[in-house]
């Protein structure tokens, strides 16, 4: 038996954008539909903005309202990543899906992409709504310094935490308690990326951490689009723990299909 | 030789047997995080980054001492017993299709309902204990010694009263269809309201009647106080309050059992999902 020829092989990768195309949207209309998402990626973030900014009004007013909309915001796409990524493959498992995602002739892990990507542009409804909050209940006038840069920045987040929940959800799928897990990923790492809290007041041993984190570069880039500042070099920093994540991530799916394939496990919790 | 009790003791014993050993069984049936591989980073590690999260939030935006978001984030913590832990071990009778023959047995109902909140309490008072210690030692939080008998009490009691306002939830559970949706906004939401994580005084005074009557409000003030060495009467009435308003949740929370109780037998509707 001989393989797919290359004009075969092409057609097939032509077909690839499609796939993650149709996957995204698909992912996208499921998950703007669910209540825990929408609590997550809406009403969550608007109570952590909602602290973030009145503790900032009463207290020492160092940083700007909007610094900390823009963290509560991203707050909730990490959110959205953590529960909504963690769980995919358990997800699919439990709906009968594995199996026919993990037959069907396209690559697993551009089909668990498409949903991490989906997931995580759900957390775009945290970012707008906070900042929509901080306009509207605080009185603060939103003007972005660079609304184009802003753009790209916010696209480059939600890519790059999209493939940091794709890493997560096939990591996760090794372990049985993965919720657990992602009950308990929330707040360190709002804490250690300097979501709300700069990082220069947080212990030094933690910055290596926040480096190879992505929404450490996601609010970074998007601050400095909206408040001011160079956020080219953090949306490049973004991009750069994308491709990290994308081939970390396409290797993890790869051990946990092969895995599943050998002890034929992929029923199975 | 007769070896039954007397006819008057008979349903009082009947009552103790419902209320510790069924609520300890309920427990170990419907609390989900009970296993160590859950409950050590749901019940300890989430709640310790919480209360350093914010520590670290007050110390950005320097609103207030590392003591007040550490006294006000260890005491809420025991929600997460009290509020997802009463959710569970009512409203998931609900998701497991066991709430008819529960029902259906003659049981005293105060006891089935009581004696599930006993062992959440336990573990919410556990939570907020871990807390203190844990901050104790990462964040050098050191409280009055002297106040720490009656913190304990301000601890204990709000942890009751978490616990009376999460049965309220959970007695929504036996009609809502997603009370987990109900219960993570009330979570996350006595975070703003109940002078957690932003100074009361600095809420609207339409918020800050609301917080009056939530659980946590009153017994974090007492917390606060005592934590700071003022163990005077404001600081007891403030714990006699927060007493007043787990009562009240109770009492909310059984009314809501047996009127969806009886709605349920009349609609034939107990585990419609």
């Amino acid at each position: 038996m001989t393989g797919p020829s290359p004009q075969e092989l092409l057609a097939a990768v032509r077909g690839w954008p499609r796939v993650l195309a149709i996957g995204w949207l698909y992912q996208l209309k499921m998950q703007a539909q669910s209540g825990f998402m929408i609590m997550t990626a809406l009403i969550q973030p608007l109570i952590f903005a909602t602290i973030a900014m009145a503790d900032q009004q009463a207290g020492n007013r160092g940083l700007p309202v909007l610094y900390y909309a823009l963290g509560a915001g991203i707050m909730g796409i990490w959110s959205t990543v953590v529960f909504g990524c963690g769980g995919m493959i358990s997800w699919q498992r439990h709906q009968g899906m594995l199996e026919p995602l993990v037959m069907a002739p396209v690559p697993f892990a551009l089909v668990l992409m498409a949903i991490t990507l989906g997931t995580a542009t759900v957390g775009l409804y945290s970012l707008v709504a906070t900042m929509l909050w901080a306009a509207l209940v605080f009185r603060v006038h939103v003007q972005l310094a660079d609304p184009l840069l802003f753009g790209v920045a916010g696209a480059a987040t939600v890519v790059s935490l999209g493939l940091l929940g794709l890493v997560l959800g096939s990591s996760f799928v090794l372990y049985r308690n993965s919720n657990a897990i992602s009950n308990m990923l929330e707040y360190p790492v709002w804490l250690i990326t300097g979501l709300l809290v700069p990082l220069s007041l947080l212990p030094g041993w933690t910055h290596p951490l926040a480096y190879a984190l992505a929404p450490t570069w996601g609010v970074e880039a998007l601050r400095a689009a909206a408040l001011g500042g160079q956020p080219l070099p953090a949306i490049g920093w973004c991009l750069g723990t994308s491709l990290a994540y994308l081939l970390l991530g396409v290797w993890l799916v790869g051990v946990v299909e092969r895995r599943a394939r050998r002890t034929a496990t992929l029923s199975f919790q | 030789m007769n070896t039954s009790s007397p006819a008057s003791i008979r349903p009082l014993h009947h009552f103790w047997r419902v209320f510790l050993i069924g609520g300890l069984i309920s427990y170990r049936a419907l609390f989900y995080w009970i296993s160590p591989w859950q409950y050590v980073p749901t019940m300890l590690a989430a709640p310790l980054f919480q209360i350093l999260f914010f520590v670290y939030l007050g110390r950005a935006t320097g609103v207030a001492s590392t003591g007040f978001f550490v006294v006000g984030n260890a005491m809420q913590i025991c929600s997460m017993a009290g509020i997802y832990g009463m959710t569970m071990a009512i409203a998931n009778e609900r998701q497991f299709q066991t709430l008819s023959p529960i029902l259906a047995t003659p049981s005293n109902r105060l006891a089935i309902f009581l004696g599930r909140g006993l062992p959440v309490l336990i573990t919410g008072l556990q939570t907020s204990c871990f807390g203190f210690l844990a901050s104790a030692l990462l964040l050098g939080f050191r409280p009055v010694v002297a106040g720490l008998p009656l913190l304990l009490l301000a601890v204990t009691v709000t942890a009751a009263s978490c616990t009376g306002f999460g049965m309220a939830l959970g007695s929504l559970g036996l009609r809502v269809r997603d009370v987990w949706l109900v219960s993570n906004i009330a979570y996350f939401a006595v975070l703003l309201v109940c002078g957690v994580e932003v100074p009361l005084h600095q809420l609207p005074a339409a918020v800050r009647v609301v917080a009056q009557v939530l659980p946590l409000t009153h017994g974090i003030a007492a917390g606060r106080l005592l934590a700071a060495g003022r163990s005077g009467g404001t600081a007891l009435t403030d714990i006699l309050l927060e007493f007043l308003v787990g009562v009240t949740w109770v009492a909310v929370a059984y009314l809501l059992f047996r009127y969806f109780e009886r709605a349920g037998r009349r609609t034939g509707a107990f585990d419609r999902l």
